[in-house]
């Protein structure tokens, strides 16, 4: 295992990161926005223009033909310098028509995604309900005489199957971030007692919430294979913005440091609190810990795209180092911490934004707990 | 040693309870344990509700509306209101300026500032803090000069918790810039938020909110008379003071109810085909902080039965460290309940979301506050390693 970044990952992390400081949004005086940003179009085309949202797909559809690795490495560098766009939530949905379309729908939908002439988004989240790969109250339904009814299991495959524009979703998905600034949604629909993909371009958008009303869709490949699409597709969604949580510990923590080195209190810096700088240490390990866990969660789905594993120990280890160095920001800097001028704030509420985002912590523990049984001891060499 | 109340004591909890639950409007109760933006006119209803009945001020001197009660009576009269969603007292009224003034002010200033400040017809703020003078409170530095009869007030305040409700600020301010050791120049101040020269601007908070501001003063002249205890003993006062802030600080009663509405969230959130309050890892937890709120709320009645006299106890820091990690705690787990519906950060007009779940972030963010003001957990800290374990630096 080797985790040095070669010659073109440098230059691409040089590259993003140049890119990333040009759209950074500013901490102004008085009214900052605070929360959920908005996406931002300006970094978005920028982003696409240097080919970011295309790295890890295959040059047949338009990729790169580069790897989850350089994912990794430009998330880390925008989340760094907290630019606000669909980044994890186009790759997500790029990654479920990727692993879930058929070959056709590939080659017809991937180009205009991956040059960001078309923004698609993800829909997995469905109101008063935890987070879930599976759908439950959204359902797909086949057109029938005149009347759509719900269709059940192989019957209902039959008619999914190929079937497309005659197959109509019906539910509400909330929140879907960004869904106010896409394109399209990949959407995930109950099929009889399973979960398929479909693509829908008609829905009734308000903030975050999706509604679907009898609203025509494009089954995504067959309720087969959806399962492990939507693993896949997620995978690469949850290596994204694990990889931008790294990049926002990355820049809360120097931040801190410097902090601690230049606000006097008591005649003196605060560093001369050893049991601050301890702490300081603290969030080091926590940091340098997420760097090596998220580096090699890239590293693991360039080799296998469905490894969960990999994805969940990263998820979780991000999590916990995510809530960990964003709290110890905040405490340290005492009340500055607090505002929404000050860029440890907002480092904090992203982080924890994306502590929710594909399964939070405890989702990502219970996956791995359910897996126990499959090793007898942790091995990441073979 | 006892386990139960004594029956005396059982009798004022139930009255206590009876009083907060019919006799404060549900709906204001409502608001208050909704959480969002803090209402100035329901604080203020609130209170003077309390003060009509006798309740608003009961630490007080009995002469000022006091109740002789013990400790023990006060921590259950707080854990029922707590425990109704009661809007409690204002802090800077009640339990800051108020026993202050009862402590140190001349008979003048009691008579007329008590009767006020107990039934809040004038807002107090807290002007301690500074840019610069943050847990290293004594190296503050907005001057006072005696100009005739009047002070002259020049230099900024920060951090001032709802400053924009307040009728007036009381202010640390340095009035003997020689005094050999900084603590030993600074003087407690009552001033006028109307007075010319004061300009109050807005710090907006991570959560959205707008709750603490700067005040700057500019000339500001203040008279003579509303000096508090003695010049340059200013310090002694704010000690006092401090002290009294930190007890009653673990709101045991609003993190109980805060925990309540967590575990009906869960037991509602779906999750497969059950809900989030059967996932082991839910429950797991739910019952860890169950525990340790019990612990929490057993050491707070061991220190309220203990406490005898004026003199807070340093085991005040205990509850104020626990209290606020606790606090924290539960809000952040609400957020992990609230799960996907956490990324949204307010109630649109059109979702299916529920109001608890669109707040969950904000909340927690905002509640990030609660280990740094009020003395830093980093502070409390040292109290006891120094006050308590004896152990310096
Ligand atoms: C929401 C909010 C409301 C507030 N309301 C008011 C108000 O109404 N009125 C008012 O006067 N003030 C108010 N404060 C101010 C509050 O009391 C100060 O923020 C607090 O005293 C900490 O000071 P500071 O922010 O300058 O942080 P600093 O003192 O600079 O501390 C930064 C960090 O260093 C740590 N630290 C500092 N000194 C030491 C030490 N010796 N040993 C170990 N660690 C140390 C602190 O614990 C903290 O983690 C409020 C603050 C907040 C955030």
């Amino acid at each position: 295992m080797d985790f040095t970044f070669d010659d073109e990952q440098k230059a691409l992390q040089d590259a993003v990161r140049e890119l990333a400081a040009r759209n950074a949004p500013a901490e102004a005086h008085g009214d900052v926005p605070v929360g959920p940003a908005a996406h931002d179009p300006k970094a978005w085309s920028a982003i696409a223009e240097m080919g970011l949202l295309a790295l890890p797909f295959g040059e047949d559809v338009g990729g790169a033909g580069a790897s989850t690795v350089e994912v990794a490495i430009a998330a880390t560098e925008l989340g760094r310098a907290r630019v606000a766009t669909a980044y994890a939530e186009a790759l997500t949905a790029a990654g479920l028509i990727a692993f879930g379309g058929s070959d056709e729908q590939r080659a017809k939908l991937l180009p205009d995604l991956l040059d960001g002439t078309s923004l698609v988004v993800p829909a997995f989240a469905e109101p008063g309900r935890a987070w879930s790969l599976e759908a439950y109250d959204v359902t797909a339904s086949g057109a029938g005489a005149g009347s759509p009814r719900s269709i059940r299991g192989s019957e209902a495959e039959e008619k999914l199957r190929g079937v497309q524009g005659d197959v109509t979703l019906t539910g509400t998905k909330e929140p879907v971030p960004y869904a106010d600034a896409a394109d399209k949604l990949v959407v995930t629909a109950r099929v009889g007692d399973r979960t398929g993909l479909f693509l829908v371009d008609g829905a009734t958008v308000s903030g975050m919430r999706v509604r679907l009303d009898n609203t025509p869709a494009v089954a995504l490949g067959s309720v087969d294979d959806a399962a492990r699409a939507i693993r896949a597709g997620v995978n690469l969604g949850i290596l994204a913005v694990t990889a931008e949580a790294l990049g926002a510990m990355d820049a809360a923590l120097p931040m801190t440091v410097e902090y601690l080195k230049t606000r006097k209190q008591f005649g003196v810096p605060l560093a001369a609190f050893q049991t601050l700088t301890q702490r300081a240490a603290d969030m080091y390990v926590s940091l340098e810990l997420a760097r090596s866990t998220v580096l090699y969660e890239g590293m693991a789905l360039a080799a296998d795209p469905y490894d969960a594993t990999a994805t969940s120990r990263a998820k979780v280890v991000i999590g916990q180092s995510g809530r960990h160095v964003g709290q110890e920001a905040i405490q340290l800097h005492g009340g500055i911490g607090m505002t929404a001028e000050y860029a440890v704030g907002h480092h904090t509420a992203r982080l924890t934004a994306i502590e929710h985002t594909f399964g939070d912590t405890r989702w990502h523990l219970a996956r791995l707990a359910g897996a126990l049984d499959d090793h007898e001891q942790v091995d990441l060499l073979t | 040693m006892r386990l139960q109340l004594s029956d005396e004591d059982a009798a004022f909890q139930q009255q206590m309870r009876d009083f907060f639950t019919t006799e404060i409007p549900a709906d204001l109760r409502e608001r208050w344990a909704s959480g969002g933006e803090v209402s100035a006119d329901d604080i203020r209803e609130s209170q003077r509700l309390l003060n009509a009945a006798g309740l608003a001020v009961p630490h007080w001197p009995v002469e000022w509306g006091g109740k002789d009660w013990t400790q023990l009576q006060r921590h259950l009269y707080l854990q029922e209101m707590q425990a109704a969603s009661v809007p409690p007292p204002l802090a800077f009224n009640a339990s800051m300026v108020g026993p202050v003034i009862a402590t140190f002010g001349s008979q003048e200033q009691k008579e007329r500032f008590l009767p006020a400040t107990a039934n809040l017809d004038i807002w107090w703020c807290q002007g301690f803090s500074e840019p610069n003078a943050g847990s290293d409170l004594a190296s503050l530095r907005t001057e006072a000069v005696l100009d005739g009869d009047e002070w002259v007030v020049n230099g900024q305040k920060t951090w001032t918790t709802l400053g924009q409700h307040a009728d007036w600020i009381f202010a640390l301010v340095r009035t003997e810039p020689d005094a050999p050791k900084k603590q030993m120049g600074i003087s407690f101040l009552l001033i006028d938020m109307k007075t010319p020269g004061i300009t109050v601007r807005p710090i907006q908070l991570i959560d959205g909110g707008h709750e603490v501001n700067e005040v700057f003063f500019d000339n500001v002249r203040v008279p003579a008379d509303q000096l508090v205890g003695e010049r340059g003993k200013g310090w002694t006062i704010a000690k006092f003071l401090l002290g009294n802030e930190r007890v009653g600080v673990a709101p045991v009663g609003t993190i109980k109810r805060a925990l309540a509405s967590a575990k009906g969230y869960a037991a509602a959130a779906r999750s497969g085909e059950g809900t989030l309050l059967q996932e082991p890892l839910v429950a797991a937890r739910f019952a860890e902080l169950e525990t340790q709120l019990a612990a929490l709320e057993l050491t707070v009645l061991r220190v309220a039965a203990n406490s005898r006299g004026e003199k807070p106890d340093p085991a005040s820091s205990i509850l104020k460290l626990r209290g606020s990690q606790l606090q924290q705690d539960v809000f952040e787990f609400t957020i992990d309940i609230a799960g996907p519906a956490s990324l949204e950060w307010q109630q649109p007009d059109d979702t299916d979301l529920q109001s608890w779940a669109a707040v969950a972030t904000p909340t927690y963010l905002n509640f990030r506050k609660a280990s740094i003001y009020g003395g830093s957990n980093e502070v409390q800290r040292s109290i006891i390693a120094s006050g308590i374990l004896g152990l310096k630096g």
